[in-house]
């Protein structure tokens, strides 16, 4: 019977019409003014795996022995992350890879050799410098006693060899750049082919189940295991060679102290680093300086954190990531909760909107974000903001909705205005709905926040991220059990809040 | 004064209405004419979705009439004016109706507090309501769900009279209580009546109570006034069929016996 109630009075106005742009948009003022490069300092960044966060400390040390201010954006994520944020300046540098850029960054283009490749990317205003020295590609790894004794060290000599066992991971079997080209190309005559995973090739090289298998030139492994990789003799694999991208704004002598890597780490010398990151567990920082004072004889300072000190820091991004995206989406969702309640067209369209925010994949949502706010807090905020908007929208609906009809009239009757009704008495009767949507929303945030690290937002994600690359469950754990406790303390603290504050009906 | 002139209105049939889009209309009040004078209290009667009710949250602005007008005190009720117009009505239903997030005194200080009056007029105020509705002033800390349904009605009519209103809008006021607590309260508030001087509008469906609050009667059916009268008007003097069949289903004694009220 609502429907027929006078129209003037009883259909209030938006509580909080006009005040959501400007929220948001102090929200954004907040997360894009956050020391992200507070400094001028250089700043490269390094992808999710061992390899580019060894190259990129060695960058930022080598840097700053030479007295440049340079700071490493540590795991950033995939190429596609980087290569945005490159792109847009939130970051100077990150090791890349000169495959990669052909085949991921420039697809579309099919650039014949490096000149064409530093062409394209001069075009993006990006600089490269020279090579670092080593090719991270596809090779063929044997035990090197084996090859010793048989006396192979090229790809062209297994051919002579048509007993040799070979093991492949099944991508490098299916491959048109695998096994198959390869085989073309050398015309190798083995039969003996066996699909494996990965990781166990290199069991299987070392018990010598099998004699032959595909690696990454520059794996730990090879040196762990004491394997050769055969030499690519007739070029068939394609060129993956290790080089630092940079805008092209970067000051000369930062050019100049990247180009000094140049040819400075071998395949071999890489793996090394590899294995004593991943297999020996030593940081990246103290593995990048011992490589600068071999190969320069310089001492670089490096710094490693206590844990304590770790968890603090990651804690207070945790917070910031949480703290801002919970109020901005409380400011923004109770108003439009109220209002999808209020005008039920407007509501439909609000919820569908929500909806559809709330199933897409954080980091998608996450990837698609970075062209437009970089990376950092900015994306990570908003992608949680986003989130939390869904549980909060439909719990102050609910609340409102299931606010009796005698009790709105009975405000009515009492002669307070639309805005009064709802500021006084319906708010309040709809607050332990919407307390437990903002509940609901800050634990969701909590667990999702985790997801930040990889757009370079820190928190608890990245010890979490650092863990699962380097297999360290303790590392994991420093991140797992504060979000978990973070979790549980917001849950407690808004039960605490609601029964402090909310008056039972 | 409360007068309603060739009042019609009709409502869609169904609370899911909002959800389905069903427009189906049902009429709940037909061409309805009634005043309520200074001092009276008119009690309104009849069968379960006779209109009764309606009649009420017309009365309160709560819904508008399709045809027709409502008069407080000469004061149409219009959108524009109703802001105006509820100052002057205090609003009793079944329940209560008091905000369970506030306890007893802040209901009761709410619209006062809305329209800014002065703390200690609203103090003065509280006091000598709590009086007039015989309730301790210590029960006003408590809130709704710690008060038993006598007092829950007792503040509901403080927090109506609050403002001093021109007029009474009670729905069924003393519906939700035990038959003791409501043969006491049905004392009190004809004598509360009497002294306060106010048109008041009474909506029960309850024979007995309408003939001991009013000489005043309005008897209604599907939407429209049947008869309107004192008690042994329509006990002795029915204007159609079903005015003595009601009646006589409320099973009261035959007004000569059971004497004038």
């Amino acid at each position: 019977m609502r429907v027929a109630a006078i129209r003037s009075d009883s259909l209030p106005r938006s509580p909080g019409e006009g005040q959501g742009g400007g929220v948001l948009a102090i929200i954004l003022l907040i997360s894009l003014c956050w020391p992200l490069q507070g400094t001028a300092a250089t700043v490269i960044a390094s992808k999710v795996f061992t390899e580019s966060v060894i190259l990129a400390e060695a960058g930022v040390q080598l840097l700053q022995t030479e007295g440049q201010p340079a700071e490493h954006r540590k795991e950033l994520g995939g190429t596609r992350i980087l290569w945005s944020a490159l792109l847009r300046g939130d970051i100077d540098c990150y090791p890349e890879y000169t495959g990669t850029l052909r085949v991921e960054i420039f697809a579309s283009q099919t650039l014949q050799d490096d000149q064409q490749l530093l062409a394209a990317l001069a075009a993006q205003h990006v600089w490269a410098s020279r090579p670092l020295g080593f090719n991270n590609t596809y090779v063929l790894g044997m035990r090197r006693e084996q090859a010793q004794r048989l006396g192979i060290d090229r790809l062209s000599q297994l051919a002579q060899h048509p007993e040799l066992r070979f093991g492949f991971s099944n991508e490098f079997l299916q491959r048109q750049d695998g096994w198959p080209g390869l085989r073309d190309r050398y015309r190798l005559p083995q039969t003996d082919i066996r699909g494996l995973d990965h990781d166990l090739a290199y069991r299987g090289v070392a018990s010598d189940a099998i004699d032959v298998t595909d690696l990454y030139s520059t794996d730990a492994e090879i040196a762990h295991y004491d394997l050769v990789a055969l030499a690519d003799d007739a070029k068939f694999f394609p060129a993956y060679d290790a080089l630092f991208v940079c805008r092209d704004s970067v000051a000369p002598a930062v050019r100049d102290s990247l180009n000094r890597l140049a040819n400075t780490i071998d395949a071999s010398r890489m793996s090394k680093m590899n294995a004593r990151v991943k297999l020996e567990k030593q940081p990246e920082a103290s593995v990048a300086s011992d490589f600068l004072r071999e190969a320069f004889s310089v001492h670089a300072t490096q710094t490693t954190d206590t844990r304590w000190s770790r968890i603090a820091k990651h804690t207070r991004e945790h917070l910031a990531m949480v703290a801002i995206s919970l109020i901005a989406a409380i400011l923004v969702a109770t108003p439009l909760g109220a209002l999808a309640f209020y005008r039920p067209g407007f509501g439909r369209v609000a919820f569908l909107i929500a909806d559809v925010l709330q199933t897409l994949p954080a980091l998608a949502l996450l990837v698609f974000l970075i062209p437009w706010l970089g990376i950092g807090y900015a994306p990570a905020i908003v992608a949680l903001f986003l989130y939390s908007l869904l549980p909060i929208l439909r719990n102050t609906h609910a609340g409102l909705a299931e606010i009796p009809r005698t009790l709105r009239e009975s405000a009515a009757a009492l002669g307070l205005s639309a805005a009064a009704r709802i500021r006084l008495i319906e708010l309040p009767l709809a607050a332990r709905s919407i307390l437990a949507g903002i509940r609901t929303a800050a634990v969701i945030n909590v667990g999702t926040a985790t997801l930040g690290a990889l757009v370079g937002a820190g928190g608890y994600g990245q010890p979490i991220l650092t863990g699962i690359r380097l297999d360290d469950l303790g590392l994991i754990l420093e991140g797992a059990i504060p979000a978990a406790l973070l979790a549980l303390v917001a849950q407690a603290g808004f039960a605490a809040i609601e029964r402090r504050w909310v008056v039972a009906k | 004064m409360i007068a309603f002139e060739n009042v019609s209105h009709a409502y869609i049939n169904n609370d899911q209405a909002l959800v389905n889009d069903d427009k189906a209309t049902v009429a709940a009040l037909v061409d309805v004419s009634l005043r309520v004078e200074v001092g009276e209290c008119v009690a309104v009667i009849g069968p379960s979705g006779c209109g009764k009710s309606t009649l009420l949250r017309l009365a309160a602005g709560l819904i508008a009439p399709d045809r027709g007008r409502i008069l407080i005190n000469d004061l149409e009720l219009r959108p524009d004016t109703l802001m105006q117009a509820r100052q002057r009505i205090g609003y009793v239903i079944q329940s209560g109706g008091l905000f369970p997030h506030l306890n007893a005194l802040d209901n009761v200080a709410l619209a006062a507090r809305y329209r800014k009056r002065e703390p200690k007029w609203i103090e003065a105020r509280i006091a000598e309501l709590a009086e007039l509705v015989q309730l301790p002033v210590a029960t006003l800390s408590r809130y709704p769900k710690d008060l038993s349904g006598g007092q829950r009605q007792r503040v509901s009519l403080m927090r109506a009279l609050m403002l001093d209103p021109d007029v009474l809008l009670l729905d069924e006021p003393l519906g939700a209580l035990d038959p003791m607590v409501r043969h006491g309260l049905q004392e009190e508030l004809r004598s509360l009546f009497a002294r306060v001087h106010k048109s008041v509008l009474l909506v029960t469906h309850d024979m007995a109570e309408a003939a001991f609050f009013s000489r005043h009667i309005v008897l209604m059916r599907s939407g429209r006034i049947v008869q309107q009268g004192a008690y042994e008007d329509l006990a002795l003097a029915p204007t159609d069929a079903f005015v003595s069949e009601f009646v006589r289903a409320q099973r009261l004694p035959p007004p000569a016996v059971r004497g004038r009220e």
